[in-house]
């Protein structure tokens, strides 16, 4: 559809004249992301391993497992995917508005900030300051910093949307907008309302933080990212306009609704599961409607995989987003729920939402605009497909064994007549191929990672 | 009508949040409004004692809760599962809950259900896990805890807090800790 097409992302907006955009606030948020998806990466590679030998470094507080998996997923979710996508859309949001990003000052000091979060944070769940709330575990302290780093996002970017040449946006400023708007509140819900309520009603509120945080912080920025790069990348227009609106204003009403669904069977009113349950299902629109919009974009350009890196990741994460967004709606129901819930499977489907997808679309962006932003080319073409095969290959064998064997267990547990500790070591050969699928992806990190960082570091001899 | 959200960045934001608020309010603050069971204390639960609360913060702080749930689903198998000598427990109700900040319902289960254990097992029995769960059950991939058992103040509370998990409700049939 032509409608919207002054905006395209395809467009070239970066071409020819003196460089509009300095990046100096993008490049801060990336190469730190970047540092923290390996650091963490370790992390990650420690507790899978806690699981196949418990013992190890079991005398050391700071070390046990109950420490260091808050400290994964806060790093994982705060130090690298967010940081990263923040940084991303420091990139795009300026180009698809025609100008110069707000303020560059507010920029770095907002990286600043991050970054003295995000240490704050791994002093803090190391030595047991734990909220208690999942994906809300950092002390109060560091939340109040970290609305204030959001607040610092957001007026930089409505700031650049508000100073626009192109008055028409596209589908990609919504999303990041959505994005700035419903943290805004989603994220007070899930660490400061809580703390004036007790028993269900916190776990209400906690569990709505819990989804929207991957449905209205994770997704959005994410689709965002998504619908810039792919007609980018492939230097296609995108497929159709009405279908991005479509998929982003259900996305607006519905996600927000489903929260009770972590609680099903559980004690928490039935009406609510109830509730909950239909809007998880209808979570199909949103999902089919973007993923519509991608596949046909590539209509008669598949082979451009091929060659394109950036590619791989998008159209890869764009199936893990199939997958997992199909997965959610089928457990949120009663009789599917009543097997996998609370079982290994869980970790199998968010890590395909946050590694899988969200993740993949994070470095796509990030092989895509380094070396543009530091003006230069990739370092290492080759050593970036590398990392492409890692992943997905170490992500499929994550995925796929977390969910055979969870949904084993959860078969078990449904027989009460199985003592509970034979189904943990029915799980150990699970946990063993989780934790080499595990290193598997970590090697595909340290390429990617080494991969950008020897770009930087080499960009006047690349740039020949 | 969105199309408007188009050009419009006020009118794409009003619309943004004005869906978002529609759902927002109704499932988060509505509930607890039509609900009244989520704040009216269950008739046997008396508050935690300082002990129990120092207990609950050891169990917060050394993240028991990432791998063990307190609550006993609408599931069959869940109440035969923290059941005790034949005798199903009793599903957990939101009245059971209502002294507990931070919550600890939990999302996965890597050991058992906690729900209904106190009184399971003796404070000996307790000692010998957290020291190495794998002495008293082979095959266990729960962390050891040295570090709770050589102070015997927070080994003292983290039991007392265990043994009074599922207490509000009296349904057991004989006596603590027997076999
Ligand atoms: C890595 C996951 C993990 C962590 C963390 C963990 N546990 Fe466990 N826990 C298990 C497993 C697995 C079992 C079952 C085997 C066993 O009894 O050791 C278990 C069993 C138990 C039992 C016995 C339950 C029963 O009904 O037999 C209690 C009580 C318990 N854990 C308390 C705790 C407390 C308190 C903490 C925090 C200090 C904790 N656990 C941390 C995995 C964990
Ligand atoms: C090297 C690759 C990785 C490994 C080996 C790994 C391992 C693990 C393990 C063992 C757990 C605990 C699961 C449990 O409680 O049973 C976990 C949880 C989690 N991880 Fe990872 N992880 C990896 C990468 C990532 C990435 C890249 C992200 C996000 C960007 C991520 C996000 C999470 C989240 C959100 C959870 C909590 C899941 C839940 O709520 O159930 N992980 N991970």
């Amino acid at each position: 559809m032509a409608q919207g097409s002054a905006v395209q992302p395809q467009k070239g907006t970066e071409s020819g004249a003196p460089p509009l955009h300095v990046d100096t606030t993008a490049k801060w948020f990336l190469l730190s992301s970047i540092s923290y998806f390996f650091i963490v990466g370790i992390i990650a590679l420690t507790i899978a391993a806690k699981f196949v030998w418990p013992e190890l470094l079991g005398t050391v507080p700071y070390f046990s497992y109950g420490r260091l998996r808050p400290l994964h997923v806060n790093g994982m979710l705060f130090g690298w995917l967010l940081a990263c996508d923040m940084g991303i859309s420091y990139y795009i949001v300026p180009r698809l508005c025609g100008v110069k990003l707000w303020s560059e000052k507010l920029g770095v000091a907002t990286a600043v900030l991050w970054n003295i979060i995000i240490l704050g944070a791994v002093v803090a769940l190391m030595g047991g300051y734990n909220h208690g709330f999942e994906y809300a575990e950092l002390p109060t302290p560091l939340e109040i910093l970290v609305v204030v780093a959001w607040v610092m996002y957001g007026v930089n970017i409505f700031g650049t949307i508000a100073t626009r040449k192109y008055t028409q946006m596209y589908v990609s400023i919504w999303y990041i907008m959505g994005t700035v708007l419903w943290t805004t509140f989603v994220y007070p819900t899930g660490n400061f309302a809580v703390d004036f309520t007790t028993g269900v009603n916190q776990a209400n509120l906690n569990w709505m933080f819990v989804h929207n945080a991957v449905g209205l912080i994770f997704t959005p920025i994410g689709l965002g990212i998504a619908y810039y790069f792919i007609p980018k990348s492939s230097n296609t227009p995108l497929f159709s306009h009405r279908l991005s609106m479509i998929g982003f204003w259900s996305l607006a009403f519905v996600y927000v609704w489903t929260g009770a669904h972590h609680m099903i069977h559980g004690p928490i009113s039935q009406w609510l599961q109830t509730i909950a349950i239909t809007f998880s299902v209808m979570l199909l629109i949103p999902v089919w409607a973007v993923v519509y919009n991608f596949f046909a974009t590539m209509k008669g350009q598949w082979h451009q995989l091929r060659e394109n890196v950036p590619l791989k990741f998008l159209m890869s994460g764009t199936v893990f987003y199939l997958l997992t967004c199909f997965q959610g709606p089928m457990h949120s129901l009663r009789s599917v729920n009543a097997i996998v819930s609370k079982t290994d499977w869980i970790p199998g489907h968010a890590h395909m939402a946050l590694l899988g997808c969200f993740s993949f679309f994070a470095i796509a962006a990030t092989y895509y605009i380094v070396p543009r932003m530091w003006n230069t080319r990739l370092h290492s073409d080759a050593l970036a497909n590398w990392s492409f095969w890692c992943m997905i290959l170490g992500g499929l064998g994550f995925f796929t064994t977390l969910w055979l064997g969870g949904f084993w267990q959860g078969w078990q547990w449904n027989n009460p007549a199985i003592p509970f500790i034979d189904t943990v070591k029915a799980l150990k050969p699970v946990w063993l191929v989780r934790f080499f699928s595990g290193t598997l992806i970590f090697s595909g990190i340290v390429m990617f990672a080494y991969n950008v960082m020897a770009t930087v570091i080499g960009r006047r001899e690349y740039a020949q | 009508m969105l199309s408007k959200a188009d050009r419009s960045a006020a009118f794409a934001v009003a619309a943004a949040l004005g869906l978002f608020f529609i759902g927002g309010l109704l499932t988060t603050v509505v509930p607890p409004l039509v609900d009244k069971s989520w704040s009216r204390p269950a008739p046997g639960l008396r508050p935690y004692t300082e002990q129990e609360l120092h207990g609950r913060a050891i169990y917060v702080r050394e993240g028991c809760w990432y791998c063990h749930t307190q609550q006993t689903r609408t599931l069959v198998s869940d109440t035969k599962r923290s059941g005790w000598r034949g005798v199903d427990s009793p599903i957990s109700t939101p009245d059971e809950f209502v002294y507990d900040s931070p919550h600890m319902f939990g999302t996965k289960r890597t050991g058992p259900d906690l729900s209904r254990v106190g009184g399971k097992y003796d404070t000996q029995w307790h000692r010998t896990h957290f020291r190495n769960p794998r002495d008293l059950v082979p095959g266990s991939v729960m962390p050891p805890f040295p570090w709770i058992v050589n102070d015997e103040k927070e080994f003292q509370a983290l039991v007392a807090y265990i043994q009074r998990l599922g207490r509000a409700k009296d349904w057991r049939p004989d006596k603590d800790y027997e076999k």
